[in-house]
């Protein structure tokens, strides 16, 4: 059996404002707070594009390699449904703003290209909450706050064979977009929405039919969604049942898919160019200023990490998993020339102190400076690494200098040899019971020994040269 | 005192401005006049004299308008007053906000005394499309207004306004204008904002002014036309003093007559009108010139796609859901029908069956696409023709106003926009001027296209054929 | 015959019209008329027209404009409940 996924994604742009109208972006706020007669659908109200949405549009574009066309075209799609007041969506239908296009997807199956059929320019529809969400008594409540969010959506071909492809593209596609400033990628919070066409044939030179997955809402569902889709068809196949090209809807408490309802055979959403909106086109200098501004790709940074600073594939994926990390890391490399040491420190250390405080890096005061400063000071034995995690948290808290921290908490470490030798002395006299095992071949108490003499030291002794001096003595 | 009552907004304004008028005076006229004949006419849905009379009040007198009392048809939007479209789907539906349009007369100093009559939607030609009831023409009134602004038209024509607003989509101004003895203007698309206007025909739909001469048809577009950010069809260019470019003669003008309307059947009288008013072009220093637009027959057609295509869109939005009449049914889509079939008469359903017809899939390229590429076909060839001619003048209509009831075949009343569609498929600005009357007495009306913005070349040239014909310069 | 009962009811579905059965006999009637007149573009020859739509020529900047409040927006509504607008259950119904 050969599965074939296509996805659809919705992803929200991150502007102020949204796509038609001036009304506020803003999530979680009261219902129908954010309205304005452009996007209630009153009578004689009229779109104005927001030019901030085509430019995040255009940036994604880019970056996904798509040919980014100089001319495109809104289309009105027409149905009906309670959360979409003027009875039809804005979006491109024959001309969308971009086509073609890939995004790279690593596996355990291996590397692949996915192939992007389009990328388009449209508005959000309201938000409605069903019977089944909260006890209404066969009503539905709906909230246009919502309603003319800015999206963009990314049609793919079918290019993946396996949920876990899906779920990988997603992934790396939510990285890109927030890499880029191009959404927030939330999927909690409907940013990202995306509908999954699955399609499941005995013959592996041959299509299945296509079924639809309509509105997943997080990866997991994605992933779930496909594999009972997965196996659905294959036993419909098995059975000899015919399998309808449809629409299904997941359920994410039994984690099947059932047939969405609908009143007529086909959808006949009758497009047509939105006389409301004249053509949009834009600029080619503006294009290529854009191309211009598109940074370094998270896997082209990814792999140049491995590549070039001989990083693990996993440290290469975490540290580029968010920009702003993978643009901290590459400046304090710049500083201290570690990468092993400062991707492991970064992901334990920092990441610890990141995720009590709930902060990203960029919300804290720590630099690049400063954290290279640190790992110098660890590096040149001027502290412990121990003492390197008290130091830290002032870095991140103050924005203090690690020279400072280090002064103000007293830990400078001792390298000098005749105060350890003296540690040393006071140990050994102190621990005769020890001193003979480690004398009859009991190497493991020369750890023990280490630690009696930094608690002697506070601490602050170098504790390479403490192990090496007890080791002297002890000869 | 009414007998020295100034008869245009340009006298109105002049008294006003020389102390010998207040607003509040000549309103209070108005508002006798309207109490008076409104009854027979029927040009008003709703009015708010009061409320007028205090604008009235407060008006400066050397503002644009002057307290002056302009009509609003009642498918444009003015915040706190009812805007029903003529549509039971709207009766009782209170506008939140303003159109673009109507805050700039209102900032002008205009005073609204009421909205006026239309056919439902503006999807007519005589105002009997109203679903409240049919306005009459006041130069007999047995006769239909024409439509859809017949309401607007009417009460300029009745001295219930001194100018009004309309909407005109296949010559919704020109068309009643014609009928009721007065000048309507169709703009340039892109030259007055539509936001507020209830959308028709969103390609097609333009605001134009409603006035008993064509110098106040310009006055009024001084204050009407401006870009509007809120709109993006309109367009940014530098502001044009429409009175200031009215000129004495046609000298140099080359008025185009269009080779393929002259074998319609046109009433005679109207025949004879295109005759005079040829001289009295040549007199005022114009030349003829004979232009040919092959595929301008097809405008018709192409007009009857497109307009219900974007009408069965627009209209979508009247679903009982957030605004206006709902009916409630077992699910959502009984809710749906019952609430628009309760709400929409049969000539607005009827042409929204046509365009969901024409957009649906197996006929849209047939229907709806050929038709864009026929529209693209007249209005090159419309382009072509206004580079050998300056304006092109036609009838506005084939025959002056017809009696209520008398056209009851739709076909029939659609057929009757031919000299008008054209326009609005190209864009171009239009206005028909009165130029006489028939032998009932009935008012004729002509057209002048020209080519897109040249707006203020057109109302001059109207300017002068219509003075030349006896009108008020 | 271009357009037949079925297609129609077809149509009225789309645009959530009913037609009642006192209407459909002349409704078809003249919607078969209308649709034959309009007909005639076919014999058109448009081979070799290239549509000259124009372009916008300024978008809006991302910056928040005036609202409505609810009450002015939807204070007229038939229905609602907490903020919200209330319709009849459309679960399961056309897609979003
Ligand atoms: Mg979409
Ligand atoms: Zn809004």
């Amino acid at each position: 059996m050969t599965t074939t996924i296509g996805l659809e994604i919705h992803v929200q742009l991150a502007t102020q404002t949204k796509m038609f109208c001036g009304c506020s972006t803003a999530f979680g706020d009261e219902p129908n707070t954010h309205v304005c007669p452009v996007c209630l659908g009153l009578p004689g109200a009229l779109p104005t594009l927001n030019a901030q949405a085509v430019r995040l549009a255009v940036r994604i574009a880019t970056a996904l390699g798509c040919t980014v066309h100089e001319v495109s075209e809104f289309s009105r799609k027409n149905y009906f449904y309670p959360d979409l007041p003027k009875s039809y969506q804005i979006t491109q239908f024959d001309h969308p703003i971009a086509t073609g296009g890939s995004l790279p997807i690593v596996t355990e199956q291996g590397a692949r290209s996915v192939r992007l059929t389009r990328a388009h320019i449209e508005e959000d529809a309201g938000k409605s909450m069903h019977a089944a969400d909260i006890t209404l008594g066969g009503e539905t409540l709906v909230d246009f706050n919502r309603c003319g969010m800015p999206l963009v959506e990314i049609v793919t071909e079918p290019d993946m064979q396996s949920s876990d492809e899906a779920y990988e593209f997603l992934r790396n596609l939510r990285r890109l977009v927030r890499w880029l400033g191009v959404s927030s990628g939330d999927m909690e919070k409907g940013v990202m929405r995306c509908d999954v066409n699955v399609s499941v044939s005995p013959d592996p030179a041959k299509l299945g039919t296509k079924v639809e997955i309509k509105n997943l809402n997080s990866f997991r569902s994605v992933k779930r969604a496909v594999d009972y889709e997965e196996q659905r068809q294959a036993q419909c196949i098995a059975d000899g049942t015919p399998i309808m090209m449809e629409s299904r809807h997941f359920d994410e408490v039994q984690g099947t898919t059932t047939a969405m309802r609908s009143k007529e055979a086909s959808n006949d959403y009758r497009y047509f160019p939105e006389p409301d909106l004249p053509l949009l086109q834009l600029d080619p200098t503006e294009l290529e200023s854009v191309r211009a501004q598109i940074p370094e790709l998270p896997w082209e940074m990814q792999s140049r990490f491995e590549r070039d600073l001989g990083l693990s594939p996993y440290d290469a994926a975490l540290l580029t998993e968010e920009r702003s990390t993978a643009e901290f890391f590459q400046q304090t490399i710049a500083l201290y020339d570690n990468p092993k040491k400062l991707a492991s420190y970064m992901e334990t250390e920092v990441a610890k102190l990141l995720n009590e405080r709930d902060k990203t890096l960029t919300e804290t005061q720590l630099t690049p400076a400063t954290l290279a400063g640190l790992l110098t000071m660890v590096e040149s034995n001027v502290i412990s690494n121990t003492a390197s995690k008290d130091v830290l948290p002032l870095l991140v808290d103050t924005g203090t200098t690690p020279t400072e921290a280090v002064r103000s908490l007293g830990l400078e470490q001792v390298s000098d040899t005749s105060a350890i030798e003296g540690f040393a002395r006071e140990v050994i006299a102190e621990n005769v019971t020890q001193v003979e095992q480690f004398k009859s071949g009991k190497e493991a108490v020369l750890g023990f020994l280490v630690g009696q003499l930094m608690k002697k030291s506070k601490g602050k002794a170098n504790p390479k040269f403490a192990g090496e001096i007890l080791r002297i003595l002890l000869k | 005192m009414s007998s020295e009552l100034p008869r245009t907004l340009e006298q109105y304004r002049h008294a006003v401005r020389a102390h010998e008028l207040s607003a509040e005076e000549y309103l209070d006229e108005t508002r006798q006049l309207i109490e008076r004949g409104d009854p027979q006419v029927k040009a008003f849905l709703h009015l708010r004299l009061d409320a007028a009379r205090s604008d009235a009040q407060a008006a400066d007198p050397s503002s644009p308008l002057a307290g002056a009392p302009i009509a609003v048809k009642d498918n444009i939007m003015m915040a706190g007053e009812r805007c029903t479209c003529g549509s039971r789907i709207l009766e009782h539906y209170v506008a939140p906000y303003s159109a673009t349009v109507v805050q700039s007369l209102l900032a002008a100093g205009a005073v609204v005394p009421g909205k006026t009559n239309l056919d439902e939607f503006a999807m007519g030609s005589s105002t009997e499309n109203s679903a409240f009831f049919p306005t009459h023409n006041p130069a007999d009134l047995s006769r239909v207004p024409g439509g859809s602004s017949g309401g607007s038209t009417a009460a300029v024509a009745a001295g219930f306004a001194l100018g009004a607003i309309g909407s005109d989509t296949g010559g919704s101004v020109r068309q009643p204008a014609a009928f009721c003895g007065v000048v309507g203007f169709k703009p340039t698309y892109g030259l007055v904002s539509r936001y507020g206007l209830v959308a028709f025909g969103s390609s097609l739909d333009c605001i134009g002014p409603i006035a008993r001469s064509v110098r106040d048809a310009a006055l009024m577009m001084n204050v009407m036309a401006a870009h509007d950010p809120k709109d993006a069809t309109s367009v940014r260019r530098s502001p044009v003093d429409f009175e200031a470019a009215l000129q004495p003669t046609l000298a140099g003008k080359r008025v185009g007559i269009i080779r393929e309307l002259q074998g319609l059947d046109v009433q005679p009288e109207i025949a004879a009108a295109m005759e005079t008013t040829r001289k009295a072009a040549v007199k005022s220093g114009a030349s003829l010139v004979d232009v040919s637009l092959p595929h301008i027959l097809s405008a018709l057609p192409v007009y009857y796609i497109i307009a219900p295509a974007e009408c069965s869109a627009n209209l979508g939005r009247f679903d009982g859901v957030r605004y206006g009449l709902h009916e409630d049914g077992r699910d959502m889509t009984e809710t749906y029908s019952k609430t628009r079939n309760a709400g929409f008469g049969t000539e607005v359903k009827r042409r929204i069956l046509i365009g969901a017809f024409v957009l649906s899939a197996g006929y849209y390229d047939a229907y709806y696409k050929k038709a864009s590429s026929v529209r693209q076909l007249i209005t090159d060839e419309l382009d072509a023709a206004l580079q050998s001619a300056d304006v092109l003048l036609t009838p506005t209509t084939p025959t002056t106003a017809f009696r209520l009831g008398a056209v009851t075949d739709p076909l029939e009343m659609y057929k009757a926009d031919v000299f008008t569609i054209p326009a609005n498929l190209a864009g171009v600005p239009a206005i028909s001027f009165p130029a006489g009357k028939d032998a009932a007495g009935l008012p004729i009306g002509l057209q002048l296209m020209g080519p897109r913005w040249s707006d203020a070349d057109i109302l001059s040239c109207a300017n002068v054929l219509f003075t030349a014909l006896g009108g008020e310069s | 015959m271009i357009i037949d009962k079925e297609t129609l009811e077809h149509v009225a579905s789309l645009a959530r019209l009913e037609i009642t059965p006192d209407e459909d006999g002349s409704l078809l009637g003249d919607l078969e008329r209308i649709l034959g007149y309009v007909a005639q573009l076919g014999s058109v020859d448009t081979s070799a027209i290239v549509s000259k739509r124009p372009a916008m020529t300024e978008l809006r900047p991302d910056e928040p404009g005036e609202g409505l409040t609810r009450e002015a927006g939807l204070g007229g509504a038939p229905a609602m409940r907490d903020g919200f607008i209330v319709v009849r259950n459309v679960m399961g119904g056309e897609d979003e």
